[in-house]
């Protein structure tokens, strides 16, 4: 049973005490969204976003044409704008505010959601997105909808500047549009771009399982045609997101077999729709299960998720709980393997890794300054361990299928980076009554694993065993 | 301009006359044979690294990034003179080029076209596993992948069991401890863990002692042509360059192109030092997900295009050759009005080196690997069948 308290959370930490009812311990955490743990500077959105138009204006229309002729001199200018943008500090900043999430907050279990839904609605690595933006998202279309129901938070990813730049709707323009016609007048072709439509379909809301078809794709991607940010010479891509009714396709259109009117209604009507319809909660509730208990979720898994999404509109807070009290039920009969992230946060968690720079360290930095190296610690730290969350190669996120993360280079990755973290421990838990106590707190076997750490005097190579463990990678 | 599409295709009549009476291949096993892709990202140049020669213009559209002192490989095509390595390759029967080439995809998104030069699809993300996974899947191929590359590329998916190899800066823990969880993975009947210990383990002992690896590329390459000669050892290996997509600054010889073009060379030279007599049964490729304008921009750089050029190395070559069906580079020649267009499906030298190399049937990998796309079988003017 001790296994649910890294199911759904981090495990134990020293100062956390063994909960008394530890199902109702982790739901009372999922029904309110409270202040960020995090006690240095959060910026918005639209402030970091103003940073990556700074950044692509340069590069794009200053640097590339003054130094033409010059491969050295453009690489050193570039370096200098990369530096007055905080290309290389944003994103440790905002990896600093997640893990505060997981470690010091006193909802360590919304933080593992968070995760979740942060994958779910992917910003995978494109442009400069990760550096500067896609923390951001995270923060203020995922995390701080996790008291609405999901339909509030699909509707705000679809049309969040990051998804609609990184699934490329800005290109997809109606073919009977009046952008489209303007641009044959000029012999250009300008057409749809299906990404954004097939990924809403595929990832984000029915799943393939519901059965549409590429007709259905290319249909949303009309109604989707013309939601793009406001394009501006200085601007760029990078302006807020808006409906423009000349790049959108005239018509009625059919998605599975709904009809829609033209006109910037209909996207918001069609999501309405999709995260309505069966497949959806159906997915939704496979991938919890995914996520939370194993690869292979059954239909009785599912079902009570199913069964709350029903009753409550897709309420999240209430889709959490039963996924969380799911998990729970099948905590002894299942371990999932866990991905790098989790795995890390875990042992952070648990053996009082100090992880995370402070805010008045983290706040020293000057825009225009490189970061300090350990500024910059998680960012390598998390490129090591081979999961960036902002850095997902695709529009599906990082995997959470065990066989994804088993490589011999990955668990090379566990092996080193558990012993540089007992390094970062304080004095006072290195010694071997706190192993002894965290043990006994975390794992349902722990003389069986004291007997096999044991066979280690040295702390060092106790802490590396414990948390290579399958009772550790598998939770 | 000396060859025309034209001219080509009346030369190559017999060849495609005979491709008719392809009989499928027949299972080879008495030696080990092996398959390296590596993935250049970012759009690699075709047109930069194998230039044609006297070609008005080409010459017209890219003032700028002309290059000095090329290499004549013949009478039509050159190449980049950073390319030293690959050169040897290339006088010595070990090095062809296949030009204007590319997967089908017209698009110019970098996102977009690397998933599907992995994939091998039409669709990006539509497909969740690599053209090379479902090609050693296909061959039986199970266990003997090295990716030099973490985390695993998405091109090795679809069979499981792959090792990788990209070392960690840091130093492993001591070997007893490794063997020390490595019997409680097994005592707990976790298999796969136990066998990732066991590669763990040898990897420690064949470190210890030495220096820290380096994952530059021509180390990573070194190291991954000592396992391929090994009987036992991977047969696939699959490697990354970044650094293609040179908007700006993309220069001639010492320009930002050339750095990642000279990067690639260092793979070629490591690998058959590494595998030493074994390049003899050994095939390199490369891809990439488009190629670049054929006009420089307003930067010295070049855009997203179409047409690129594959390189190959190794002893399973037929011959030194630049294999092409030419399209030309008059404005109506090119792809959109822009670009080198692709007259050969990139997946066609893929499938076919797949098929020489893994000694399957052609038309199985066509069919399974490719969903029965046209894919065309060159496996008898690339490779020695």
């Amino acid at each position: 049973m001790k296994n649910f308290y890294r199911k759904v959370a981090f495990g134990l930490g020293p100062d956390d005490k063994t909960p008394s009812d530890p199902l109702i311990w982790a739901t009372n955490q999922l029904n309110d969204i409270p202040e960020f743990s995090w006690k240095g500077k959060i910026l918005p959105e639209k402030e970091l976003r103003n940073y990556y138009r700074d950044y692509v204006y340069g590069d794009r229309k200053v640097l590339r044409k003054k130094f033409k002729n010059d491969k050295e001199g453009y690489k050193r200018e570039k370096n200098k704008l990369r530096h007055a943008t905080g290309q290389k500090f944003w994103w440790n900043l905002e990896l600093c505010i997640r893990y505060s999430e997981a470690l010091k907050s006193e909802t360590p279990v919304l933080a593992k959601l968070w995760y979740f839904w942060g994958n779910h609605f992917a910003i995978s690595e494109k442009d400069f997105l990760a550096q500067y933006t896609t923390g951001a998202y995270q923060r203020e279309i995922i995390r701080a909808n996790m008291n609405q129901n999901f339909e509030k938070m699909a509707q705000q990813a679809t049309i969040g500047w990051s998804m609609i730049h990184h699934l490329d709707n800005e290109q997809n323009i109606g073919p009977k549009s009046q952008e489209a016609k303007w641009a044959r007048e000029k012999g250009k072709i300008k057409g749809v771009n299906e990404n954004h439509a097939r990924e809403l379909l595929e990832l984000h809301t029915v799943s393939p399982d519901c059965g549409y078809t590429q007709e259905d794709v290319i249909q949303m991607a009309y109604i989707m045609s013309g939601w793009r940010p406001k394009w501006g010479k200085k601007r760029l891509e990078t302006g807020d997101v808006h409906f423009n009714p000349d790049a959108h396709e005239p018509g009625t259109k059919i998605v599975l077999g709904k009809k829609y009117k033209r006109g910037r209604k209909s996207l918001s009507v069609a999501i309405t729709d999709l995260v309505n319809h069966p497949s959806c909660r159906k997915f939704i509730a496979m991938k919890l299960c995914r996520y939370l208990i194993t690869d292979n979720p059954t239909e009785e898994m599912m079902e009570p998720i199913i069964k709350a999404w029903e009753k409550s509109d897709g309420f999240l807070p209430e889709v959490h709980k039963a996924a969380i009290e799911v998990a729970f039920n099948y905590s002894d009969k299942y371990n999932k393997f866990q991905n790098p992230e989790n795995w890390l946060l875990q042992m952070s968690k648990m053996a009082d890794v100090d992880l995370i720079p402070s805010p008045s360290f983290m706040d020293l930095y000057q825009l225009g300054n490189k970061p300090i190296k350990d500024q910059r610690a998680l960012e390598r730290l998390m490129d090591e361990l081979g999961q960036h969350p902002y850095l997902a190669k695709q529009p599906n996120g990082w995997s959470d299928i065990s066989e994804d993360w088993m490589s011999p280079e990955l668990l090379i990755r566990r092996l080193v980076y558990a012993r540089e973290a007992y390094y970062k421990k304080s004095g006072k838990s290195q010694t071997t009554e706190f192993y002894e106590e965290m043990i006994e707190k975390n794992y349902d076997n722990p003389s069986e694993i004291l007997q096999i750490i044991n066979q280690y005097k040295e702390l060092v190579h106790k802490h590396v065993i414990l948390f290579n463990l399958p009772e550790t990678l598998k939770s | 301009m000396k060859i025309s599409r034209r001219n080509f295709l009346k030369g190559s009549a017999t060849t495609l006359f005979l491709a008719g009476f392809n009989f499928p291949v027949l299972a080879n096993t008495d030696k080990k044979k092996n398959l390296v892709v590596i993935m250049l990202r970012g759009g690699m140049d075709g047109l930069c690294a194998v230039p044609i020669i006297g070609d008005k213009n080409f010459e017209k559209r890219r003032k700028d990034l002309i290059l000095d002192e090329t290499i004549k490989l013949n009478s039509d095509f050159a190449l980049h003179p950073r390319l030293k390595n690959f050169h040897n390759l290339w006088q010595n029967d070990l090095g062809a080029i296949v030009h204007a080439t590319n997967i089908p995809y017209t698009k110019r998104s970098h996102f977009d076209g690397q998933n599907l030069m992995e994939t091998g699809g039409h669709i990006p993300y539509s497909i969740k596993t690599g053209w090379l996974g479902r090609g050693m899947k296909l061959a039986e191929l199970k266990g003997d992948g090295l990716a030099l590359a973490l985390p695993m590329p998405l091109l090795l998916r679809g069979i499981p069991s792959n090792d990788n190899f990209y070392p960690s800066k840091k130093r492993l823990p001591r070997t007893e401890l490794l063997q020390l969880l490595k019997s409680v993975y097994a005592d707990k009947s976790e298999h796969d863990l136990a066998n990732m210990m066991e590669i763990i383990a040898n990897r420690s002992m064949m470190n210890n002692g030495g220096t820290s690896m380096s994952r530059k590329n021509s180390s990573l390459a070194h190291k991954a042509g000592l396992e391929l000669k090994k009987i036992n050892g991977p047969r696939v290996a699959v490697f990354e360059v970044d650094g293609f997509d040179t908007h700006a600054a993309q220069g001639g010889v010492n320009g930002s192109h050339s750095d990642s073009l000279i990067e690639m060379d260092s793979i070629f030279k490591s690998l058959e030092k590494g595998l030493g007599s074994e390049i003899e049964n050994t095939l390199v490729l490369t891809l990439t997900e488009f190629g670049r304008t054929i006009k420089q921009n307003g930067g010295r750089g070049t855009e997203h295009g179409y047409g690129s050029a594959i390189f190959m190395a190794g002893g399973l070559l037929k011959k030194s050759q630049v294999y092409t069906d030419w399209p030309g580079l008059k404005r109506k020649e090119l792809f959109e009005g822009r670009d080198l267009n692709s007259t050969i499906d990139a997946r066609s030298v893929y499938a076919s080196a797949m098929s020489s190399v893994f000694d399957i049937d052609f038309k199985r990998v066509q069919k399974e690997v490719f969903w029965g796309d046209k894919v065309v079988n060159l496996s008898d003017k690339l490779f020695k069948v």
